[in-house]
């Protein structure tokens, strides 16, 4: 008996800590979003809230590890690139299944990527440097360019406007169902009440350890739902309650409240991305170049952020683009062009443009409370520098479509997490609304896009980035946190922009 | 009697006419674009105008306005920009809580307002009369989102009583779902009941100085009966009205408690429809609305002939 209880008893130590390593199976999560997704089709919009749910769905060729490298997903490895940057041969993964069962080829992949040239707003931009593309095979896809387009890999990686691959037959547009090969699978969806997700029993997870959004996928939860709470205040009382696993986008204000909750923590997302302020470089006021100096000298941006964000706990002052944490991080152009704060230099730059009173038109929204508080700390400095300042505090959707207009506006404030990829940043297309297109950003902009090696891609990004405050275009204030809650019980799930709950568990 | 029901019916015709026109007109000044919201904030203006003129809305505002009514005439409509399914269905599916909540609210704020309306008039000048007085008074001034935001803090995240948002999740029973509508139906009931119970006092008021209740007291009545039959039967025409026309201010959805709450009630599918520039859902819902309203306008000029015989159409 002894000896037995003593063999149970080793048996036990032994054991007991590799089970707990592994996580447990079962379980459903609520996760608390700030909306019901505008569609379910992330090819067909590039809001982030699409993103977030449907990534559980549909998977893309490549996606990003942890250090935002391009790393495969339903592609076997990296693609092959010829030497002359024109053509990319893409090996698919075999054995992969589509929710419908059917077996993933290389002509589902070429369909989808035909979709998603002609739909999705990224796959259009990338549509212009397309030559062809074909099938040689059920498991390899080709691409040949028109010119070296580096870019490419990392915008079939994104999660929105994303080149997901679905079944040949179930192109249509808008989509009718809503057929991925992602680890859960659409089972019903109430708009305005849950979005349910199912686990997807035929799902072929990559081997090895996760990685970011790329490595393995465990699916230990049976079932993921996403509620949609628009109210913040609601977020945040359903969060210190504990009646949602997850919960996202909390007011940055309430952190304290969450840390004293028993029931949820808080996930901190630092440094999550950065608000800017764009200029119209076409019409009015600040098309002028020395008038956009002007108005950047009189801007005091740890000012603008502290009435943002309260505390430097959710903000911290940075004028380059990426944070040192990113390898696209320079200092190039920075010194001597961010966070000025020189009104009265200011005043003297702008009636030296030959400043001639004209207001200038400050496009805001109040659906980003922080974009509003920028705007009146910005629009006090630029009344101190002499400039005379009209504040169009509108909402999202009527900003959406005044900002496509230049005869509408001088300055629109909006924001943006840190792209895996600089070509990702809208500004820099000459359609975006801003309509920056100079001798100069082209100079910039086409070496940096066109470039292959990665290192030397690193260093014309630098050059970007100065030339970005050579002419201003847009003045990036800084970079700010995201605050989101997580169930004590919940395990598994890092901060991440655009949350993922593959790997989540439910502790028991 | 027959003639003014067919009077009625003519006249909410106009009315639905006019509503659907000026709904149509304002919908589409309003600036904002629905392909905007849709494509998202990296969509380029040519992605917008495709998906514009995809969903029609590069025609011209005649041209969209005969194709609508053209719908109509088809009992149509019209299909939900972004839930992209026919806005009849996207209603029905919203149907639900904002029914319960309806029913809910009004039977808490008629529990509250009429007894305490009735006795206060009963006693008037009474340390309850002034009770009720300033009670009623400080419900109407409070606004029912903020109520919701206390009922909230204190009953679901302190004591865990009742869920916070949300109206169930999948497979959730009848009961469940309208247990997640307890929260605001309160908040609603609450507040609705000053309205109610003002109503109520003011026309017990009225009728408890009359001299048919002088004569039924005279006759040795006992009061009970003087006040619960003879009073209250010729004081239900205003507080029928005033019930009537909170039931439709509810049932056009309580906007702002609907989304607090977050509950897919229509309240909380007009201002989702707003925010995103869902034209046809908005249309289709306001139009709706103001048929709610018409009809419950009529059903309680109906409900006076059993209330008062002396009323005549």
């Amino acid at each position: 008996m002894r000896m037995k209880l003593a063999f149970l008893v080793t048996t036990a130590l032994i054991a007991g800590p590799c089970l707990s390593l592994a996580a447990d199976r079962g379980g459903v999560i609520d996760v608390a979003t700030i909306g019901e997704p505008p569609t379910l089709d992330p090819m067909a919009s590039t809001a982030d809230l699409v993103g977030i749910v449907t990534q559980h769905m549909f998977e893309t060729l490549y996606t990003f590890d942890k250090n935002w490298n391009v790393t495969p997903l339903l592609a076997e490895s990296l693609p092959e690139i010829t030497d002359d940057g024109k053509a990319y041969t893409i090996t698919l993964r075999t054995g992969i299944t589509f929710h419908d069962g059917s077996e993933m080829t290389s002509e589902d992949v070429l369909a989808s990527l035909g979709r998603w040239t002609k739909l999705a707003s990224r796959g259009k931009q990338a549509a212009g440097f397309i030559a062809s593309m074909e099938a040689p095979d059920a498991d390899t896809v080709l691409i040949k360019l028109t010119q070296p387009y580096a870019p490419l890999t990392s915008l079939l990686a994104f999660n929105n406007s994303a080149a997901i691959v679905i079944p040949s037959e179930k192109q249509a547009e808008p989509m009718a169902e809503f057929v991925g090969t992602g680890p859960y699978m659409l089972k019903e969806r109430k708009a305005d009440q849950y979005i349910q997700l199912a686990r997807f029993d035929g799902y072929m997870s990559r081997d090895g350890e996760s990685d970011g959004y790329g490595g393995a996928r465990h699916q230990y939860l049976d079932e993921i739902r996403f509620v949609p709470v628009p109210d913040p205040n609601t977020r945040v009382e359903a969060a210190v309650s504990g009646q949602y696993a997850y919960v996202d986008s909390i007011p940055v204000e309430s952190y304290d409240k969450l840390k004293s909750s028993s029931a949820s923590e808080p996930v901190l997302l630092e440094p999550f991305g950065y608000p800017v302020f764009v200029f119209n470089t076409k019409e009015g006021v600040s098309s002028k170049l020395e008038i956009r100096k002007a108005i950047t000298q009189a801007l005091n941006m740890e000012d603008m952020l502290a009435a943002a964000f309260g505390s430097t706990d959710f903000y911290g002052l940075d004028g380059a683009f990426y944070p040192e944490s990113y390898s696209w991080h320079s200092d190039a152009g920075v010194d001597g062009n961010y966070n000025l704060g020189d009104p009265e230099g200011a005043a003297e730059a702008a009636k030296a443009a030959g400043y001639d009173g004209a207001p200038v038109r400050i496009l805001t929204s109040r659906q980003y409370e922080f974009h509003y508080k920028m705007a009146q700390v910005a629009a006090e400095y630029l009344k101190l520098a002499g400039f005379t300042v009209d504040m169009q505090v509108v909402d999202w959707a009527t900003l959406t479509q005044r900002r496509a207009d230049p005869a509408l506006w001088d300055v629109y404030i909006t924001h943006s997490p840190f792209l895996p990829e600089p070509a990702l940043i809208g500004a820099l297309s000459t359609s975006s609304p801003g309509w920056w297109d100079t001798p100069a950003r082209k100079a910039a902009v086409d070496p940096f896009t066109s470039e292959a090696d990665p290192a030397k891609r690193v260093e014309l990004w630098a050059n970007v980035q100065k030339v970005i405050y050579d002419e201003l275009p847009l003045i990036k204030i800084g970079d700010f946190n995201a605050v989101a809650a997580k169930s004590t019980k919940l395990e598994g799930v890092d901060p991440a922009p655009w949350p993922y709950f593959w790997n989540a568990s439910i502790a028991k | 009697m027959i003639r003014y029901i067919l009077q009625r019916l003519a006249g909410m015709i106009v009315v639905m006419f006019l509503v659907v026109t000026i709904v149509f007109v304002i919908v589409r000044v309003t600036p904002g674009d629905p392909a905007a919201v849709m494509l998202g904030p990296d969509a380029t203006a040519q992605d917008i105008a495709d998906l514009r003129s995809r969903l029609g809305l590069d025609r011209t505002l005649v041209v969209q306005y005969l194709f609508y009514i053209g719908q109509l005439l088809k009992g149509d409509l019209g299909q939900s920009i972004f839930l992209n399914i026919p806005v009849g269905t996207a209603l029905l599916q919203r149907a639900e809580p904002t029914f319960f909540l309806t029913i809910f609210s009004l039977l808490i704020a008629s529990a509250i307002a009429l007894p305490i309306g009735i006795y206060a008039a009963y006693r008037r000048g009474s340390l309850i009369d002034q009770a009720a007085t300033t009670l009623a008074m400080l419900a109407a001034s409070i606004p029912s989102f903020w109520l919701g935001l206390i009922l909230m803090q204190f009953f679901a995240v302190r004591l865990n009583l009742f869920p916070v948002s949300g109206y169930g999740g999948p497979g959730s029973s009848f009961g469940e779902r309208m247990y997640h509508l307890m929260l605001p139906a309160v908040a609603l009931g609450l507040v609705s009941s000053a309205l109610i119970l003002r109503f109520t006092r003011a026309s017990m008021l009225d009728v408890l100085g009359d001299d048919y209740i002088r004569t039924a007291r005279a006759k040795g009545m006992v009061e009970r009966k003087v006040v619960l039959k003879h009073a209250l039967k010729n004081a239900l025409i205003p507080i029928l009205t005033v019930l009537g026309l909170t039931a439709a201010v509810l049932v056009s959805g309580a906007v702002v408690t609907e989304t607090v709450f977050g509950l897919p009630g229509i309240g909380n599918l007009v201002v989702s429809a707003v925010l995103r520039r869902d034209y046809p859902v908005i249309q289709g819902a306001l139009l709706v609305i103001a048929a709610l309203y018409v009809l419950i306008n009529f059903a309680i000029d109906m409900l006076y002939l059993l209330v008062d015989p002396r009323v005549r159409y």
